[in-house]
């Protein structure tokens, strides 16, 4: 499994020979993430504006590597380990603050500082069947003080996505709900109002979803049998086009079947198909859609590299302007 | 193209240590790594390609935040922020040798970190003007006059002969051809559509000679468009020399810094919806002529106000096209009229409704003071 990356690298965070060395803050076509290591170890990638961390979660231990703003000006290849978070099970990064989920306690880290400092934590049960962050027993965690948010157990949540401003959770019959600000549509109820409490998505009610996301101002989810994605609520980067979709619309991705996977970055989406394509839209400015362009487009547009490499993706995690890609090589047709 | 970076290069503070970037903490360090990077290098003089794009990732970021939220929840430091990187990208277009492209980015992206620290307020007002209950005039009343007739009792009044000696009016008389010499290459708000209560009616940013291309000379293909309610003299200071703050303005408590001076430009036919603003208006007229017409605050049990928080100050009845049948005690509201001239100023007390009709190419100057 290797990971690749484009958009923004502003802060080495994708090309760890350091900022200065780049011509360009924008990475437009795929580039391997070499520091990425091991094919033992199932990494899952985590991105921030500025940073991004690594989980690394290997049979002997798990840890997080970072790399960016946050690793300070680390040039080794496999970006800076954190001793903090050896034996973890999942991470969150944002500008601020590192999430870390271990079997019996999640912790926030403050990254901001010269030193890390652990500014929450909070024990919890090895529930066995471990939701993922940003869910956590009881609730979940915001990447801002106070941190821990209840949530209702009812609810039976299975992922969460925060955005910017507003949250998106899918439970376990396949409901979406939302709540937070919807000055954009981005709730998906219709109005442009805002909510405090966790709303069906009553336009989704009876399509089941399995994988929701969030971006700044829009949000994103792929229903169960139907394959398609259903972009909830565009609002698009104002001098290329606005658009304000307050219900849910689906997305028409071309010669397209099934979507197992979708991301969202600040602006931009990117959906990752049952046959391996990786398919991009949204706000291009910092190469983030990967069509060697920076441009930005309404339209699902296939990121081409990865066929024309022979490579298969498996899944996608965008950052705020960038998109991290795993893929491995396709499988030669028997002859 | 003359190279303007010495120009520019003059108005910066001359070094590093005098050009801090001091923020909250709000700010994360590493936006603030970006702004350090950009400033260190506009002052190392070396020619840094990567400068321009170093102040579009400021912008864009701070973008970003200043759209999260309403503007209220906006932390102003952000606010400051986009002006930094609004700054940097400026320098780093002017630097070298700048094409007429370059220049002109800088002038957009000026004008852009200047509209993004102005907070619109709703109201727009429009007088209309009933021959029969014509507004009283007056020729050059003294303080006391205007303050024992006018003021005091809250009484409209057409004030002539005080704006003669306007620049305005003499060493610069105001056109178009002027007007886009002076402010031709800037960014402004346009509002389009036929007026702000409407469904249709929304805001674009367009330079002045592309509005008066399409909204004033131009056929109506792209509707209506009023340049309205925005504070251009602060953005373009020249304009501003053209035009003094009434005498009168003394005779209120505000200070003379508090005094919001809005400048109305358009073609005919733009309408202010019959409304009320919160402070006392010298409107005065320029350029082409306006129907206004003024109910006093005493008649606002028959002016039908719109229930909503956002548009209390302003009636339901379309002036000139009144449903009597959904309003029928609009007809009992008595009123005056007027069609404003160009250099009369038109004295508007506060909380007085006024409804306002272009009847030509029109440019009105309001000054709300207290």
């Amino acid at each position: 499994m290797t990971w690749f990356g484009f958009g923004f690298d502003g802060f080495g965070q994708m090309r760890p020979a350091g900022v200065s060395g780049q011509a360009s803050c924008n990475v437009n076509t795929p580039v391997l993430i070499s520091d990425v290591c091991g094919s033992e170890c199932g990494v899952r990638v985590r991105a921030s504006w500025s940073s991004r961390a690594d989980v690394h979660r290997a049979r002997c231990g798990s840890h997080v590597c970072v790399s960016g703003f946050v690793s300070g000006s680390s040039e080794e290849d496999c970006g800076a380990v954190l001793p903090e978070s050896e034996g973890c099970t999942d991470a969150l990064i944002s500008e601020r603050y590192l999430t870390l989920s271990f079997t019996d306690r999640v912790e926030c880290w403050e990254i901001q500082h010269p030193q890390n400092k652990l500014v929450w934590k909070r024990e919890q049960d090895n529930t066995g069947h471990a939701v993922a962050l940003p869910l956590v027993s009881g609730g979940y965690i915001m990447p801002k003080p106070p941190f821990f948010r209840p949530l209702c157990s009812k609810l039976c949540a299975v992922s969460l996505a925060l955005g910017s401003e507003h949250a998106v959770l899918l439970t376990s019959d396949g409901t979406v709900y939302s709540w937070g600000s919807g000055s954009h549509g981005q709730l998906g109820h219709g109005a442009l109002t805002s909510q405090e409490e966790p709303q069906v998505v009553e336009a989704l009610w009876g399509v089941p979803i399995r994988a929701v996301s969030a971006g700044n101002w829009h949000s994103a989810s792929v229903s169960r049998n139907t394959e398609q994605p259903i972009n909830e609520d565009e609002k698009k980067e104002a001098d290329v086009f606005i658009s304000i979709q307050a219900f849910p619309a689906l997305v028409d991705v071309p010669n397209v079947s099934e979507i197992s996977s979708i991301s969202c970055g600040s602006r931009h989406t990117a959906a990752v198909t049952g046959t391996g394509d990786l398919y991009t839209w949204g706000w291009g400015h910092y190469g983030q859609l990967g069509h060697g362009t920076e441009n930005s487009t309404d339209e699902p547009t296939l990121v081409d590299y990865f066929p024309s490499h022979h490579m298969c993706v498996k899944d996608v995690i965008c950052g705020l302007w960038n998109t991290f890609v795993s893929a491995v090589p396709k499988e030669q047709p028997p002859s | 193209m003359a190279p303007v970076w010495t120009d520019v290069r003059a108005v910066l503070p001359s070094t590093v240590c005098e050009f801090p970037l001091h923020f909250s903490e709000k700010i994360e360090l590493s936006v603030l790594k970006v702004l350090e990077l950009a400033r260190d290098e506009l002052y190392s003089e070396a020619d840094c390609p990567a400068a321009a794009e170093r102040a579009q990732v400021i912008i864009d970021y701070s973008w970003e935040k200043l759209n999260t939220g309403t503007w209220r929840d906006v932390d102003k430091e952000w606010r400051r922020v986009y002006s930094f990187g609004c700054l940097f990208k400026v320098l780093s277009l002017c630097h070298g040798n700048p094409s007429q492209y370059d220049i002109q980015e800088a002038i957009k992206t000026c004008d852009m970190a200047f509209l993004k620290q102005k907070v619109k307020l709703d109201c727009v007002s429009e007088p209309v003007i009933n021959p029969a209950q014509a507004v009283p005039r007056i020729h050059c009343p003294s303080l006391e006059r205007f303050r024992s007739d006018f003021l005091d009792p809250q009484k409209p009044v057409i004030i002539e002969g005080i704006t003669d000696h306007w620049p305005a009016f003499a060493e610069h008389p105001w056109s178009i051809d002027y007007l886009r010499t002076i402010a031709g290459c800037r960014t402004v708000p346009i509002e389009v559509g036929s007026k702000y209560t409407d469904e249709e009616w929304s805001q674009k940013l367009i330079t002045v000679n592309d509005f008066i291309d399409r909204y004033i000379i131009g056929t109506a293909e792209d509707g209506v468009g009023y340049l309205a309610q925005h504070q251009l003299f602060d953005q373009v200071p020249e304009l501003k020399e053209d035009i003094r703050i009434p005498d009168y303005c003394c005779l209120g408590e505000g200070d003379e810094d508090d005094i919001t001076i809005n400048a109305w430009f358009g073609p005919g036919g733009t309408v202010s919806p019959l409304h009320q603003d919160p402070q006392q208006n010298f409107l005065a007229q320029v350029v082409g002529r306006k129907y206004i017409r003024l109910y006093s605050p005493d008649e606002t049990k028959y002016l039908y106000p719109h229930q909503s928080q956002l548009l209390h100050n302003t009636s339901q009845v379309e002036v000139e096209n009144a449903d009597l049948v959904k309003f029928p005690d609009f007809s009992k509201a008595s009123y005056q009229e007027c069609v404003l001239q160009p250099r009369d100023v038109l004295f508007i007390p506060q909380q007085h409704w006024h409804y306002v009709r272009s009847l030509e190419l029109s440019f009105s100057v309001s000054f709300w003071w207290s």
